[in-house]
C-alpha cells in the first residue's frame, strides 16, 4: 500500500487554516456591523473551532489514504468519517489524466485522475503524488490498461 | 446517400412556425392596432407571411443539405445549413435505435429516429423526419449491418414476441400507477388562486375544532390521492397502450404508446443491467415490472416521460405476473433469483432504531410547535407508532440482500419499492466498498457495483447494503477476480468464434479457463494465493525498468519527509507497488499474436 506524498498534509492543513480564516473574519464582519450584540470572542471561538477540527480532519484524511497498484486493478482507500474503499480494474480505464493545479505546483505535487466508463464519473483522483511520480503513475496506468485489452469498456 | 421524407419540410416548418409566428402574431397586433386599423394589420399580415416563408425555406434547405448513408461500418450523416457537420457513427458503438412519432407525425406517415451511443449527453444521430418504412428499413440495417453482414445476404432473423401487454394487464398497470405530480400542479395552482378566490367569495374556512381540521385535511389526502390516481391510470394506457416486446435475432424490439408511438430496438450484447422491481401492492398479487438496461441514453433526456415503471425509453416490461418476468430474465440473461445472503441479524436492530429516531424527530418538532404555537396539538402521537418503526425494521432487513450466480451478482433493496438487480460480472466498471461511521459502528459495510447502466446515474447501483465487513472485502475480491476471469473468458469466445469464421483451425489455446462452477471460496483463495508467488517474481524484473528514475527524482522528495515519517522511503518507491504477473503478460501477448494472425 502506498501513502501520499506527505507534503499534501501541508496543503490540505493550509487550505483548512484558510477556511478558518475566513470564518474568523466574516464572524468579526458580524461583531461589527451586526444590529445586535453578538460577544466580541465569538470570532475566535468559531475561527478556532474550523481551525481545530479542520486541520485534525486533514491530518486524518491524510492518515486514512492508501493507494496500491494491484496486479489487475487499482485499489484505494480513503475516507475519515465514511470509509470508502475502490476498485478500478484496469481493463476498465478510458483514460488517465495527471493535473497540476496552481496550489498544487507551488507545493511542488501534482494528482493523478482515472476515468472510468462507470455512472460515477471522475471519481477516483489521486492527490499528493510528485510530478513525476504523477506523470509515472498516469504512464504506468496506461500501459497496464492497454495491457489488460479490454473489449468495448462499456 | 438518402435525404429525409420530403414530408419533413412542410412538417417541420409548420411545427417551427407555430410557436414563432404565435409569438410574432401577438407582438405585431397588439402593437400595429395601436398605429391604426387597417394599415397596421396589414403589414402585420405582410411581416408573418415573409416570416413563414422564410422557414419554409430554411426548412427547405435543411431537407436539401441533409443526407445520410448506411456505409459498410459507419452510419455518416452530412448535416447543416450554414455550418455544415460530418459525423461518422460506428455500428458496433451504437447503443439503441428508436422510432418515435406522435399523433400528427402518422397522420404524415413520418417519423424521428433517434441513434444512442454510450457517450456524450445528447442523442448522437437524429434524424426528423423520415418515412415510417425508411425509420423500420435503418433499425433492421443497423442491427444486420452491425453483425458485419454485407447488404446483399438479408437473412431474415426469427422474429420471436416475448412479451405483449393485454388490454386487461393495461388496466392493472393503470391502476397500481400513481403520478404525483399533476396533484402537486393542482396544488401549486390552489394555493395561488385560494387567497384571490377567497376575497370574492366567502369561503366558510373550518376555522375551529380538531375534527373539522382532521376532516379537511383527510379529505384533502383522499383527492389528491384520487388525482395522482387517476393521473397515473391516464398516463400509464398512454405510455403502454398496446406495449410489446420481440426478440429479433440478437435485438429485442419494443412498441408501446397511445398517442405517441415509440419503437425502439435494443442490441442484447450492449444490455448493462436488468431490474425486476415491485411494490406490496404488486407483490401481494404476484406481479412485478421489469427494466432493462442500457449505456446509451441520457441521464436527464427521457426520465420526464416515465414513471417509476417506464424511465423513459428504456424498454421495460409494465408489469406482468412474476414468474413470467423470472423466465424473461432467465431468457435474456440465463440467471434466476438465487438465494439472497442477508445483513447480519444485528442489523435489525440498527434499522428500528433508526426509525424510533425518526419518529422521535417528529414528535420533537409537534412538540416544539406545541409549546411555541399555543394549540393542542397531540405531539404524542408519533410514538405510538414505536412498535410499527420495528416491525418495519425486520421488513427492510429482510428484503435486503445479495447473492453470487455463475455469471451474475444480485442485489436486491427496498421493502416500498423492492429493486432486484442483475448485474453480469463482465458488466461491472468498479466496485466501492463504502463504511459511513455509523456502519462501521455495527460492523457493516456497503459493496457497490458501478455500471455504465444510465439509470444508475438517477436510481443508484447494484449494492449489497450492510453486509458483515469481512463478507464485504470477501465480495469486492470476488467481485474482481469474476470480473477479469468473464472478460478473459468472453475475449477468448470471441477470438475462437473468430477464427472459427476465418476457418482457421482453433488449436486450443490453454489460457486457464476460469470455472465458474467453482465455489466463491475457492476462486477467491485461488487469487490471492496466487499474488505473492507472481509478484515476487516480477518486482525484479520492475525496478529494473523504473528504479533509475525513482532513484534519481524520488530522492529529493523523500529526504525532506523522511524526519516525519520514516515509513514513507519504502512505501513512496513506486517501483515496489507494482506487480507484474508473467502469466498474464504472456496471456496477453498470445491473444494478441493470435489477434494479429485474425486480421490477415
Amino acid at each position: 500500500m502506498n501513502r501520499l506524498h506527505p507534503r499534501i498534509r501541508l496543503l490540505w492543513v493550509a487550505r483548512a487554516v484558510v477556511f478558518a480564516l475566513v470564518v474568523g473574519g466574516l464572524t468579526s464582519a458580524a461583531v461589527l456591523f451586526a444590529p445586535f450584540s453578538i460577544p466580541i470572542y465569538a470570532p475566535v471561538v468559531t475561527g478556532g473551532f474550523f481551525l481545530v477540527t479542520g486541520v485534525g480532519f486533514a491530518l486524518l484524511r491524510y492518515r486514512a489514504w492508501r493507494y496500491e497498484l494491484r496486479d489487475d486493478s487499482l485499489y484505494l482507500q480513503r475516507g475519515v468519517f465514511t470509509k470508502v474503499n475502490t476498485v478500478v480494474p484496469f481493463v476498465r480505464i478510458q483514460h488517465v489524466d495527471s493535473a497540476r493545479g496552481p496550489i498544487e505546483r507551488l507545493a511542488g505535487l501534482a494528482s493523478t485522475i482515472v476515468y472510468t466508463a462507470g455512472s460515477r464519473g471522475a471519481d477516483v483522483s489521486i492527490p499528493g503524488l510528485t510530478p513525476d511520480g504523477a506523470e509515472d503513475l498516469q504512464e504506468r496506468l496506461k500501459r497496464l490498461a492497454i495491457r489488460a485489452e479490454g473489449d468495448d469498456a462499456v | 446517400m438518402s435525404h429525409l421524407s420530403p414530408l419533413s419540410v412542410p412538417y417541420r416548418a409548420a411545427q417551427r412556425s407555430v410557436s414563432i409566428v404565435f409569438a410574432v402574431a401577438f407582438f405585431v397586433f397588439s402593437g400595429g392596432a395601436a398605429f391604426g386599423g387597417f394599415l397596421g394589420a396589414f403589414g402585420g399580415i405582410i411581416l408573418l407571411g415573409s416570416l413563414v416563408l422564410a422557414i419554409a425555406g430554411y426548412e427547405l434547405a435543411y431537407y436539401q443539405r441533409f443526407e445520410y448513408e448506411l456505409t459498410p461500418d459507419t452510419f455518416d450523416i452530412r448535416s447543416g445549413v450554414f455550418g455544415r457537420r460530418n459525423r461518422e457513427i460506428p455500428y458496433r458503438r451504437i447503443q439503441n435505435v428508436d422510432i418515435s412519432r406522435n399523433v400528427a407525425q402518422r397522420l404524415f406517415g413520418i417519423a424521428a429516429v433517434n441513434l444512442e451511443t454510450a457517450g456524450g449527453g445528447e442523442t448522437e444521430g437524429s434524424l426528423r423526419f423520415v418515412s415510417y418504412d425508411e425509420a423500420l428499413r435503418i433499425q433492421t440495417e443497423v442491427a444486420r449491418l452491425k453483425r458485419g453482414e454485407t447488404a446483399g445476404e438479408a437473412t431474415e432473423p426469427d422474429r420471436e414476441v416475448l412479451f405483449e401487454l393485454a388490454p386487461r394487464e393495461l388496466g392493472i398497470v393503470g391502476a397500481l400507477s400513481f403520478d404525483l405530480r399533476l396533484p402537486g400542479l393542482v396544488f401549486v395552482f390552489v394555493t395561488s388562486a385560494f387567497p384571490v378566490a377567497s376575497s370574492y367569495i366567502d369561503v366558510p374556512l373550518p376555522t375551529s375544532g380538531v375534527v373539522a381540521t382532521a376532516l379537511g385535511l383527510g379529505g384533502l389526502v383522499l383527492l389528491v390521492a384520487l388525482v395522482s390516481w387517476g393521473a397515473g391510470f391516464v398516463r400509464a394506457v398512454v405510455n403502454y397502450y398496446d406495449f410489446r416486446l420481440t426478440r429479433v435475432g440478437d435485438e429485442l424490439q419494443y412498441e408501446r404508446g397511445l398517442l405517441q408511438r415509440y419503437n425502439g430496438s435494443i442490441p442484447l450484447d450492449k444490455l448493462q443491467t436488468l431490474t425486476i422491481e415491485d411494490n406490496p401492492l404488486k407483490r401481494h398479487f404476484g406481479f412485478a415490472t421489469l427494466l432493462i438496461e442500457t449505456a446509451g441514453y441520457a441521464p436527464s433526456g427521457d426520465s420526464r416521460n416515465g414513471s417509476s415503471v417506464g424511465r423513459g425509453s428504456e424498454a421495460a416490461i409494465p408489469l406482468a405476473r412474476r414468474e413470467r418476468v423470472r423466465s424473461l430474465v432467465d431468457d435474456l440473461e440465463g440467471v434466476a433469483e438465487p438465494t439472497y445472503e442477508r445483513p447480519p441479524k444485528r442489523i435489525r436492530r440498527r434499522y428500528a432504531v433508526r426509525y424510533s429516531l425518526a419518529l422521535g424527530a417528529i414528535a420533537l418538532a409537534l412538540f416544539g410547535a406545541n409549546t411555541l404555537l399555543d394549540r393542542a396539538i397531540p405531539w404524542y402521537v408519533p410514538l405510538a407508532l414505536v412498535p410499527v418503526a420495528i416491525v418495519a425494521g425486520v421488513y427492510q432487513w429482510r428484503h435486503r440482500g445479495y447473492g453470487l450466480t455463475d455469471d451474475h451478482v444480485v442485489t436486491r433493496n427496498g421493502f416500498w419499492k423492492r429493486e432486484t438487480r442483475f448485474v453480469p460480472y463482465y458488466r461491472i466498471q468498479t466496485i466501492i466498498d463504502t463504511r459511513t461511521i455509523f456502519q462501521r459502528r455495527w460492523r457493516v459495510a456497503t459493496v457497490t457495483a458501478d455500471t455504465a447502466g444510465s439509470l444508475s446515474l438517477v436510481g443508484g447501483d447494484a449494492a449489497a447494503v450492510d453486509i458483515g465487513a469481512d463478507d464485504a472485502v470477501g465480495l469486492r475480491e470476488t467481485l474482481n477476480d469474476r470480473l477479469r476471469d468473464a472478460l478473459a473468458e468472453r475475449r477468448e469466445e470471441r477470438r475462437r468464434a473468430r477464427q472459427a469464421a476465418l476457418g482457421v483451425t482453433v488449436d486450443a489455446p490453454d489460457v486457464s479457463e476460469p470455472d465458474d462452477d467453482e465455489a466463491t471460496e475457492a476462486s477467491t483463495d485461488d487469487g490471492v494465493a496466487e499474488t505473492p508467488t507472481e509478484s515476487a517474481g516480477s518486482d525484479d524484473s520492475y525496478t529494473e525498468s523504473a528504479g533509475s528514475d525513482d532513484s534519481s527524482t524520488e530522492s529529493p522528495d523523500t529526504d525532506d519527509s523522511s524526519t516525519e515519517s520514516p515509513d514513507t522511503d519504502d512505501s513512496f518507491v513506486w517501483g515496489d507497488a507494482v506487480e507484474t504477473p508473467d502469466e498474464e503478460n504472456e496471456a496477453a501477448v498470445e491473444d494478441r499474436s493470435g489477434t494479429d494472425s485474425d486480421d490477415r
